[in-house]
């Protein structure tokens, strides 16, 4: 077998289409896949909403269609494979986690394609046990077949809510209440505009009419203000136009929207001596969904080819993928939340941040007020956040707005999330057995002791 | 002659240098501004290990001033100023070889000479101490009264205590001089100018450039990896280890075809996260901040060697940092040769978090005119003929 010229990394349909697509101009391409099965989000757990992605109907002949034209490509899959970054001498480093090793390839490009992560703002009690993502409990829903079990409370913004919604209520057990910060109802003239969507509108309706069906109450302009222990339930307080309302429920899946999967990620890099050219695709690049998608794997893919070979970009592949964005940007305006406070700001003090080291809202607030704002890298190494096993992937994004939120007033740029995450491999905690073995015997420099009389 | 006590300071670089300086002057009412081109913390001192150790000193002066240091932490942490950032803990040097024990035992004997409490360890006792060693753990010296801090909340506290300005993000360009070229007038930033009635320069690698220093001072960077928490194998764990291996001497160990310039000297430090601390190298060339999984990957083969127990963890991050090394191995401490009112400290190389509060504490007492804590002397730069350094 000739060794892989391209590696690309994440087997959902963005890099399913970059690899088929490079494969079919000639490239020697493989896949890593982290979990056991190619797919990803969409095709094997919706984490993404399937309304974002593009109608339920048609998604299992687009499936089929990736799928066959991956398969036609004999393209080599490591599944059970993590990508671990890039390292300083340009080395591809992944993580077999079958064979329990780390190994170091080396490229001429890298397509990155590892998706998108739900998005969630802290609220006051949302570390507690019961509390999960919205997008969670329908990975659940799709694993087991059945609905998440007792009184469920949806909550958050977007239209994945209403998704999750239908599910749950089409496997009998509908959720309690649906909280909805924003109002899509008031915007007519944007919900107009979505006529131009149609397949996305249909979808849309079929799951509102089983929101209805269902009875299950929809409170738009609404916020999830705290969610406290009460015996083995949790009770929730609720807000809406100045005016609270109390519910006791079972479960809560929260969920604000998704975001790319980037954290910690290798830039694109569009050339490079010694290092490979490393470019995005999919959700991780532009959190679009599914249809989006597999439009950017080909246009990464075409993109890669065309900087290898070093000739011009090709241009108009991007017609479905701003079409998709145009689409997405309606959806935003008309779930846009009501009365423009960011849920962020009214967190309370004792509000957990980052979970990995329990650090909370007024920690942050207290090493915010310095006389000068300090960066993303301070808060992180002072504060802790961004510093646990998750490596920011939890808290790093909400930080970040905190702390802009914080020093508003500030002349200098708002902290972005990598400022916190940092881009340094291993991009994912790697077992250190693993990584003692990615000893290539052919490669490894010797050993080289010079004196040394200080600490270190 | 008692020289007038300055009323303002600028501070350039806020390492753990800068910072310490910084935190003097202001202690004695000098109004201080620090300019930093990053953030505090930015450079060595956010990406150091923390070692505040003499362990591996030979006796000297950077013995003498590492012992006054590691003083230092322990009066700042008993003062409250650094109470939770100075973990006070032994250092295990550790031979697994004939050679290695040799060089351990004439070693242990001079440091005993210089006065500092050293215990020699059979294989036994060793393990019976510390059941985390491998047994390839021939025998070990426990250097007493040593410890660890954290380069960047030092001087967090450093300047959360002393209230200090900085200025982030603001890059000093140039050391501006009189016309007769003895008193600094200026310095110019990427964000205007500054005056004060002195300047310190603090800056680290950045000094080079703005004293004409590049043939004196060189960049060498190390790699350093941090595990995740494993609170039994911490707590198995009573002191830091470091391998016997790099005190051997130099021409014995290095082979014909090594690579140039990069050297792996292990140092496995248990944190009060409950996470290890696990060191580096020592490289004089390569990318600045990057890893590569070469050095990794033989320093945690080096480490789970000796703390068999390591493999099973993960490892959380990786990262890099970039010394400041002085060609003669000695710190610039001292006046910048020429000026009255300019003073430099830096090229402490891998010994500045140990060193930098005390350092800071000396250079301070002699801008004030008073004995200083560590003697300066062997540090002055005028020690080097400062060719066209400043204009
Ligand atoms: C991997 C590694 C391990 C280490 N381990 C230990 C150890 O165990 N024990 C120990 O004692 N020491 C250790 N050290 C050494 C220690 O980190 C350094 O000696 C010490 O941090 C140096 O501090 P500094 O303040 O002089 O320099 P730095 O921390 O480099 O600070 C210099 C500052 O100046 C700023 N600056 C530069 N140029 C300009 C400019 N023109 N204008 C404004 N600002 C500027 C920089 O941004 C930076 O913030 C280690 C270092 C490394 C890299």
């Amino acid at each position: 077998m000739t060794d892989a010229e391209i590696t690309v990394i994440g087997a959902g349909p963005s890099g399913m289409v970059a690899a088929t697509t490079l494969s079919k101009v000639g490239y020697h391409v493989e896949i890593i896949e982290q979990r056991e099965t190619l797919g990803g989000a969409i095709y094997r757990q919706p984490v993404e909403s399937a309304m974002a992605g593009g109608p339920a109907a048609g998604s299992n002949a687009r499936w089929k269609t990736i799928r066959n034209a991956f398969v036609k490509q004999a393209i080599p899959v490591r599944c059970g494979t993590v990508f671990l970054g890039i390292d300083g001498d340009g080395l591809v480093l992944i993580e077999d986690r079958r064979k329990g090793r780390v190994e170091r390839l080396r490229r001429k490009g890298v397509v990155v394609a590892v998706g998108a992560v739900e998005k969630v703002y802290p609220r006051t009690g949302w570390h507690l046990p019961g509390v999960s993502t919205a997008g969670g409990l329908q990975v659940m829903m799709k694993e087991t077949g059945r609905a998440p079990e007792g009184r469920v409370l949806l909550a958050g913004n977007g239209p994945l809510l209403i998704a999750v919604a239908a599910q749950m209520a089409r496997l009998g057990n509908p959720p309690a209440a649906l909280v909805e910060a924003g109002d899509p109802f008031g915007h007519m003239a944007t919900g107009v505009a979505l006529l131009k969507h149609p397949a996305l509108l249909q979808e849309a309706l079929l799951y509102l009419m089983d929101v209805y069906r269902s009875r299950i109450p929809w409170l738009r302009g609404a916020h999830v203000t705290s969610i406290e222990k009460e015996g083995p339930a949790l009770l929730v307080r609720i807000e809406r136009k100045g005016l609270e309302k109390r519910m006791s429920v079972d479960r809560i899946g929260l969920h604000d929207g998704i975001r790319c999967n980037d954290f910690g990620l290798p830039p694109e890099t569009l050339s490079s001596k010694d290092a490979p050219v490393v470019v995005r695709a999919g959700d991780c690049r532009e959190a679009l969904g599914a249809i989006a998608a597999e439009a950017d794997g080909a246009r990464a893919a075409q993109r890669l080819a065309n900087i290898l070979s070093g000739s011009a970009e090709a241009s108009g592949l991007d017609a479905a993928i701003n079409r998709t964005r145009q689409a997405q940007d309606l959806l935003a305006r008309l779930f846009a939340p009501i009365g423009n406070v960011s849920p962020l700001a009214i967190c309370s003090d004792e509000t957990i941040l980052c979970r990995c080291e329990a650090k909370t809202v007024g920690d942050l607030r207290s090493l915010c007020q310095h006389l000068h704002p300090m960066t993303g890298r301070e808060v992180k190494l002072n504060g802790r956040f961004a510093m646990g096993a998750c490596q920011g992937r939890f808290c790093a994004d909400n930080t970040a707005s905190l702390m802009a939120l914080m020093n508003a007033d500030s002349a200098d740029l708002p902290p972005r999330a990598e400022d916190l995450t940092g881009r340094r491999w291993p991009v994912r905690p790697v077992s250190i057995a693993a990584l003692t073995a990615a000893a290539n015997p052919n490669t490894e420099k010797p050993n080289n002791e010079v004196e040394q009389d200080d600490a270190s | 002659m008692q020289p007038r006590l300055p009323s303002t300071a600028i501070v350039i670089g806020s390492g753990i240098v800068g910072a310490s300086v910084a935190y003097f002057l202001a202690r004695r009412g000098i109004a201080v501004r620090l300019i930093e081109a990053v953030s505090p913390a930015a450079e060595a001192t956010g990406a150091a290990d923390g070692a505040v150790s003499v362990a591996s000193k030979k006796p000297g002066p950077m013995m003498q001033a590492a012992l006054k240091g590691v003083a230092l932490f322990g009066e700042l942490a008993d003062e409250g100023l650094l109470a939770g950032a100075f973990k006070r803990r032994s250092t295990f040097i550790v031979a697994a070889s004939e050679d290695e024990c040799a060089v351990l035992e004439a070693h242990a004997s001079a440091l005993a000479g210089a006065g500092v409490r050293v215990d020699t360890l059979d294989g036994k006792t060793l393990r019976a101490r510390f059941c985390a060693l491998s047994p390839g753990a021939r025998m070990a010296i426990e250097v007493h009264g040593e410890g660890h801090a954290i380069g960047y909340q030092v001087v967090h506290r450093l300047l959360t205590a002393a209230n200090v300005k900085v200025s982030r993000n603001t890059s000093v360009q140039e050391l501006m001089l009189d016309t007769n070229g003895q008193r600094i007038t200026k310095v110019t930033t990427s964000r205007g100018d500054a005056r004060a009635d002195i300047v310190v320069l603090a800056a680290g690698n950045g000094s080079a450039g703005l004293l004409g220093l590049r043939d004196i001072l060189r960049p060498r960077k190390g790699q350093l990896l941090i595990t995740e928490r494993a609170p039994a194998l911490n707590a198995a764990m009573p002191g830091a280890i470091m391998s016997g291996r790099y005190l051997l001497s130099k021409g014995s160990q290095t082979s014909a075809k090594a690579a140039p310039g990069r050297g792996l000297g292990l140092v496995i430090d248990p944190l009060v996260t409950g996470q290890f601390l696990i060191g580096g190298t020592r490289e004089d060339f390569g990318d600045r901040s990057t890893n590569d999984i070469d050095a990794v990957s033989q320093i945690l083969r080096d480490a789970v060697a000796l703390v068999p127990g390591l493999a099973s963890l993960r490892l959380l991050r990786s990262f890099a940092g970039v010394r400041t090394a002085v060609v003669d191995g000695l710190p610039l401490v001292g006046r910048i040769p020429g000026t009255e009112n300019g003073f430099v400290a830096t090229g402490f190389e891998g010994d500045g978090i140990c060193l930098g509060p005390v350092m800071g504490k000396s250079i301070v007492q002699m801008i004030c005119g008073e004995p200083t804590d560590v003697d300066l002397s062997v540090f002055d730069p005028s020690r080097f003929v400062l060719s066209g350094a400043l204009q």
